[in-house]
């Protein structure tokens, strides 16, 4: 009875479907521009590939009792052919990535061998008769729920992998095999509602131009992949996939969040320009790679790289990094099955620093919380993630993971300058007391002989509001800040850039925004320590030298556009960008000051400000 | 059958990594292993099963195990949840 209403209504669709293709053939072809989350930079005009998960039919029927055992069979053939894909999948990506990506499988393959799922299996196949796909699926769905209701985050996020390894298992079973015309065979967007880790590893890479997702964030295992194979990607693109099939002319633009769909000639050829600009652009910025960052007047500003990942370490030099400004560690907490423990990320760690030959390296330590547990994960259960157990508030609670963290970190120092960064501060006391454990680590390696750098400066992220009224405060107990524009201004402006309705009020150049920058520049000044910008706003030639009329001496984004920065650095002077400074502290609106900000741009340097009127457009 | 109960007492609790470590030493012996936890039976060899267990730290869970090689398997699994599953 079941299967006869699934099988209708599977059918129904399939026909309604054709019919309103049909229809609205026309209609369909309208432009639609989506905003979402830069993920990856850079911009791309291809046909879109859609990847969609299957949602697979399991028929609710019995074999014959005298079936059974070979029933029973066929499952065991499908768990060995899955356990050879799982491998297969695991050493290509070992090879593309390294085996630190490739543990991500290891998970699945314990899924897959779990003694628990095959005994229960076989035994329903056994005593009910029930065909082994519909077995299996009862025997998940059970564990799944099961692991649902402890409560543990981590668990449920493990729910992910053992759905995936179902998936497998059952397309196996019901002889579907999808992964074939899952890949596409001529370069392509890639669009999905969101990719797996397994889905992004099996595709081929020569054909992936891009990719386009409607969940995850900037560090979702999609995004990462992105930035490491050096293809644009924006994330968060929400309900975006219905909109697009394949076969479909779209423009992902990383740099600006967007996609449009089936764009109108005018609108392909704006960012066909666009894309020649880049290109003409990036020719030029990189031959200013062996150039210092300084101003017209000498005045040295020190470029350093965001990255999440060693692996990007060779780009960052490429681009003329001066060192690392800040290496998120979320990364390898999302990407494995489990907490990494102390010697994997110290490897991570030394690698980093051996890679960057003796320049210094900033990790800020495990902020996880907010977007970055969301990803390709569930999302967390916090009503208010954003305000919620993240950053530094979650590693004073789980002191056993922060000490393990310093550990690691105080180990790497051994090898070259290392500098340590807390995030989400907003008092005091919270950086007091995360000194204090960072002392009984390095008084614990020292007592059991390890060589580390007792003097490793420790700093914090200035991203909130709170961090900015107690600077001064603030600057008493550390070596360095480092202002992280992104969360600040989303923290003061009480506003969610993902939020379509109200990201315009997501302003770099709002007055209070250069006012809190400038108390956060004077305090750290009156104690003389150094002050680093870290975020998209350093990268934004307008913004940019705002920063440098502000006194800030250290900018650091993501690799590729660090030339773009250090373009805008040597077209101005520290003095005229101090006047400007003072001018616009004395504008009331935002708008005010991008007039004069822009005023000022087009007249130092009429290439730039295209670019940022480029920008602008593109927003 | 031998049957014994002991503290789960590592950092975190029975979680994924240190079920599959019990998992990694169940599974080198014939006999059967079964964890009870609160009443519930999981099979020692099975990582889902262990992990749906909840086991937190401090827990009290019961171990029984039926084997010819039981009071070696008994062994090898003591000295697993004493050594705190080889977490550090």
């Amino acid at each position: 009875m079941k299967t006869e209403d699934l099988k209708s209504n599977g059918d129904e669709d399939v026909l309604a479907k054709t019919n309103r293709d049909q229809n609205n053939s026309e209609s369909r072809k309208r432009e639609i521009i989506r905003y979402g989350i830069s993920a990856a930079p850079g911009i791309v005009i291809g046909t879109a590939f859609v990847v969609d998960s299957q949602v697979l039919r399991v028929p609710r029927t019995r074999v014959s009792q005298d079936r059974a055992e070979a029933e029973i069979v066929r499952f065991q053939e499908a768990l060995d052919i899955t356990r050879g894909e799982l491998l297969q999948i695991k050493s290509d990506l070992a090879d593309q990535l390294g085996d630190d990506h490739a543990k991500i499988f290891d998970a699945h393959m314990l899924i897959l061998d779990d003694v628990m799922v095959k005994e229960s299996t076989e035994s329903l196949i056994r005593a009910e008769s029930y065909n082994a796909a519909w077995a299996l699926d009862i025997v998940i769905s059970k564990i799944v729920t099961s692991l649902g209701n402890i409560g543990d985050e981590y668990l449920k996020d493990r729910s992910a992998d053992i759905l995936d390894v179902k998936q497998r298992v059952l397309r196996k079973l019901l002889g579907i095999e999808s992964e074939h015309r899952q890949n596409p065979t001529e370069p392509s967007i890639i669009v999905a509602h969101e990719l797996s880790p397994s889905e992004t590893a099996q595709l081929d890479r020569r054909y992936v131009l891009g990719y386009a997702t409607d969940l995850g964030g900037r560090t979702s295992h999609t995004a990462i992949m992105a930035r490491s194979q050096g293809v644009p990607a924006v994330v968060g693109l929400e309900d975006t996939r219905p909109l697009i099939e394949t076969g479909d002319t779209v423009v992902l633009d990383g740099n600006c969040g967007t996609i449009v769909i089936n764009p109108l000639d005018g609108t392909r050829e704006t960012y066909e320009k666009e894309i020649e600009h880049w290109r003409q652009f990036e020719e030029q910025l990189l031959t200013l790679t062996g150039y210092p960052a300084e101003t017209l007047d000498h005045r040295k500003i020190e470029l350093m790289a965001n990255i999440d990942l060693p692996e990007e370490v060779a780009s960052a030099l490429d681009y003329g990094a001066e060192g690392v400004g800040l290496f998120r560690t979320e990364y390898f907490f999302i990407a494995q099955d489990q907490l990494p423990t102390e010697e994997e990320q110290y490897r991570v760690y030394r690698t980093l620093v051996e890679k960057m030959k003796g320049k210094p390296v900033t990790i800020r330590v495990l902020d996880i919380g907010g977007d970055k547990i969301a990803g390709y994960l569930h999302n967390s259960p916090e009503l208010n993630p954003f305000m919620g157990w993240r950053g530094i508030r979650f590693l004073l609670t789980r002191k056993d993971i922060f000490k393990t963290q310093l550990r690691a970190i105080y180990r790497a120092s051994a090898h070259g300058p290392v500098r340590m960064m807390f995030p989400l501060i907003v008092g005091v006391d919270e950086v007091v007391q995360a000194k204090k454990i960072c002392e009984e680590i390095k008084h614990e390696l020292t007592l059991a002989r390890y060589k580390i750098d007792p003097d490793v400066e420790i700093g914090i992220m200035i991203e909130t509001p709170s961090a900015v009224v107690l600077a001064n405060a603030l600057a008493k107990e550390v070596d360095f800040f480092s202002i992280g524009t992104n969360d600040l201004i989303q923290y003061t402006m009480a506003v969610d850039r993902g939020n379509t309705k109200i990201s315009h009020l997501y302003q770099h150049l709002h007055p209070s925004i250069i006012r809190f920058l400038k108390m956060t520049a004077d305090s750290a000044r009156k104690n003389g320590v150094p002050a680093a910008i870290c975020g998209e706003m350093c990268v934004d030639p307008m913004s940019a030298v705002v920063l440098v009329g502000l006194g800030l001496e250290e900018f650091s984004c993501s690799p590729n556009l660090i030339p773009e920065v250090k373009k805008t650095i040597r077209s101005v002077t520290f003095d005229e960008c101090k006047t400007l400074v003072k001018k616009i502290l004395k504008l009331s609106t935002t708008d005010k000051i991008e007039k004069r900000v822009w005023t000022f741009l087009k007249e130092r340097c009429p290439d730039l400000s295209m670019f940022a009127e480029g920008k602008q457009h593109g927003k | 059958m031998l049957e014994f109960d002991a503290i789960v007492d590592n950092k975190i609790g029975m979680h994924l990594r240190a079920a599959g470590e019990f998992v990694k030493v169940a599974t080198q012996f014939e006999s059967e292993v079964t964890v009870i936890k609160d009443g519930k039976k999981a099979n020692g060899k099975s990582i889902l099963g262990l992990a749906s267990l909840a086991i937190e730290r401090g827990a009290i869970i019961t171990v029984q195990i039926t084997g010819d090689d039981e009071q070696d398997a008994r062994d090898a699994i003591e000295e697993l949840i004493d050594a705190k599953f080889y977490e550090d």
